[in-house]
């Protein structure tokens, strides 16, 4: 199907009329922070300010804290109860390629041997709507990942800023459908498709940071054991886990309960390997040394992954470089691995 | 062993759909085994669960204390020995303080098993030599009583089991048990005895390389704190076993269980999912020194 168009100025309906099937959730700023929240019916401001959120889509399907469910107990002993499910889809208006790539490596632990119902319940009710970007951050090296920063096929509908219009192109069988229903939509000319293209590739040329991941999960494993790279490659990290829970592809949660009354809940929260007490055992932890979880992190992405999915847990989106506290940088660790092995 | 392990037989369990979902299960016996250290005998509260329930040995489950939290513990005893099942946590932290103040008639959360058990079928028609240390003795003793209910299957088998202390042996009733039986090579052994013990002092390594027991068509199992693992295997290693004759389980924190929530990885293995049984072999085979 030929793509479509739209004036910037109308996609407010657009949205509106999303908003009849979906939960709409749009780049917004919440407290400061940049994020993927609920649409306030009217505001399409974020398509002049956004570059991309602080906090990564993984959030509108794995959120920090979720109740997983609730326990109460009477006389006839614990009842178990799981939370209400409101039913809603999710359309995500404006994600960004690399982070709908995080989301299609996401599935695969999520849906790997045991499904994750929490997980599953709300990624398969839910329709991406893609925004290219036209001005990636310094920090950014989606390329050296294999993804564009204006292309995408793991959104269902993909738009490129053409000026006063966006480009509308149809993904998947869900995206071609949304714009069978959708009012208000021109057809692209051939002029449109060519401004399009120049733009993505605009894009492309203007994402500059590189890594090499040639046999990067070789390199990595034959420097397992040369601490003494990793003792200089974790110097300066202070442990916070802010890069660990704003990357769109980290997972890792803990299980806790809080019981207030004989009623409680069992939660799921974002936890992170940056932490001594990951991995704390009563007698032992593996990771108690920072350079150690360090190493965890960047080979899980790197190594471990690809190992089990041949594919690599990062999306070069470089939230981890731009919003580490103290400018720890994953790509000059990567680019700097020592052929050392110990 | 790399990679994704096949579950699929496991799956049938969680047709339900939510695997985080407990079970809730009913402890209706408690023994004292150490100081430290209580078997919970329990029974599923509902009827159905409780007739679909089946798992191998060296498997483990999530068992938890609503309000209090989830802590994964091998199911120690035998699927040969039907009408109960049973664990033995032995007190170290806060759920298993928790899960020692409990009594007959408590509630708790179960879900499993998780993890892929002992090799059966690899172990069927070969010599035997259990080696356990410790609250190590869990895991083994659902696969020793397995292996005795099904006693033809196999042959010559030895049990090296050591403790700290004679009170810090666990299951005195089965260690009795084991001696009394003729087909089994039962060796007992205390790091420090006390004025009443009797029997043998010596660490279980120690011990291993007196027993001396012969590598050809065996293997050993091995269960117990790291530290003894890590002293028992060059002990085999000289008695002539490769890595594939060494079996046993490794212990990594767990919260999911079932190779999500991140934290039991050995580089790409997930101690969770993949094991917790793994050969020496496959363990030489991991990525990661992190064992």
């Amino acid at each position: 199907m030929a793509s479509k168009k739209i004036n910037k100025k109308d996609i407010a309906k657009l949205l509106s009329q999303w908003s009849q099937e979906f939960t709409v959730f749009v780049p917004s700023t919440e407290d400061g922070v940049a994020t993927m929240a609920k649409w306030n019916g009217k505001d399409t401001s974020f398509l002049d300010w956004y570059r991309n959120t602080v906090i990564p889509p993984k959030a509108n399907i794995l959120p920090a804290m979720e109740e997983m469910f609730s326990f109460q107990k009477s006389k006839e002993g614990y009842h178990i109860e799981l939370p209400p499910t409101n039913g809603h889809k999710q359309l995500i208006f404006g994600i960004r390629p690399c982070d709908a790539k995080a989301l299609a490596i996401l599935d695969m632990t999520f849906k790997e041997a045991y499904e994750d119902p929490y997980y599953l319940s709300k990624r398969d009710n839910m329709v991406l709507i893609g925004l290219g970007c036209t001005n990636p951050y310094d920090s950014c090296f989606c390329t050296s990942l294999d993804i564009s920063p204006a292309e995408s096929t793991d959104v269902d509908l993909m738009l490129t800023d053409i000026g006063d219009e966006l480009l509308i192109e149809m993904v998947t069988k869900a995206g071609k459908e949304l714009i069978a229903k959708a009012k208000g939509l021109k057809e692209a000319t051939k002029a449109d498709d060519a401004r399009a293209k120049k733009a993505k590739e605009a894009a492309y040329q203007k994402v500059s940071r590189k890594i090499d991941t040639e046999g990067v999960g070789d390199k990595l494993s034959a420097c397992f054991d040369n601490q003494d790279y990793w003792e200089k490659a974790a110097a300066k990290c202070v442990s916070c886990g802010i890069c660990t829970f704003l990357c769109p592809t980290c997972y890792c949660f803990d299980i806790n309960d809080e019981l207030v009354k004989q009623q409680g809940t069992r939660f799921r929260s974002w936890d992170s390997c940056a932490f001594p007490l990951y991995t704390k055992m009563p007698m032992e932890n593996p990771r108690l040394e920072k350079w150690r979880r360090v190493r965890q992190k960047v080979c899980h992405k790197f190594e471990f992954y690809s190992m089990d999915f041949s594919v690599i847990a990062c999306t070069g989106c470089g939230r981890c470089i731009r919003l580490c506290p103290v400018n720890w940088d994953i790509t000059q660790t990567l680019n700097n691995l020592p052929e050392k092995t110990r | 062993m790399t990679g994704v392990t096949d579950i699929s037989h496991r799956k049938k369990f969680f047709a339900r759909g939510n695997v985080y979902l407990p079970h809730i299960v009913v402890i209706d016996k408690i023994i004292d085994e150490t100081p430290d250290t209580r078997t919970f005998h329990f029974n599923f509260k509902d009827e159905k669960p409780g007739k679909e329930f089946a798992f191998e040995p060296g498997q483990f489950a999530e068992f938890s204390i609503f309000g209090i939290g989830e802590a994964p513990f091998v199911i120690s005893s035998s699927p040969t020995r039907s009408g109960h099942l049973e664990f033995t946590p032995r007190r170290v932290g806060r759920l298993t303080n928790a899960l020692h103040r409990l009594g007959t008639g408590a509630e708790i959360g179960f879900r499993g098993p998780y993890g892929n058990g002992f090799p059966l079928d690899f172990l069927q028609n070969k010599n035997l030599i259990f080696i356990g240390g410790g609250i190590g003795l869990a895991p083994l003793r659902s696969l020793i009583w397995n292996v005795m209910d099904n006693r033809n299957k196999y042959k010559k088998i030895d049990i090296i089991y050591g403790a700290r202390s004679p009170a810090d042996l666990c299951f005195k009733y089965d260690l009795e048990a084991w001696d009394k039986d003729k087909t089994v090579n039962m060796v007992t052994t205390v790091d420090k005895g006390d004025e009443a013990w009797t029997g043998r002092v010596g660490l279980v390594p120690k011990v291993l390389e007196e027993v001396a027991p012969s590598a050809k068509d065996a293997v050993a199992i091995v269960c117990g704190p790291p530290i003894m693992i890590r002293f028992t295997f060059p002990v085999l290693e000289k008695l002539g076993f490769t890595p594939e004759q060494m079996i046993t389980t490794l212990e990594k924190r767990m919260k999911c269980g079932i190779g999500k929530c991140g934290r039991c990885n050995i580089g790409n293995i997930y101690v969770c999912r993949d094991g917790p049984v793994f050969s020496y072999e496959q363990i030489k085979s991991f990525i990661s020194s992190e064992y």
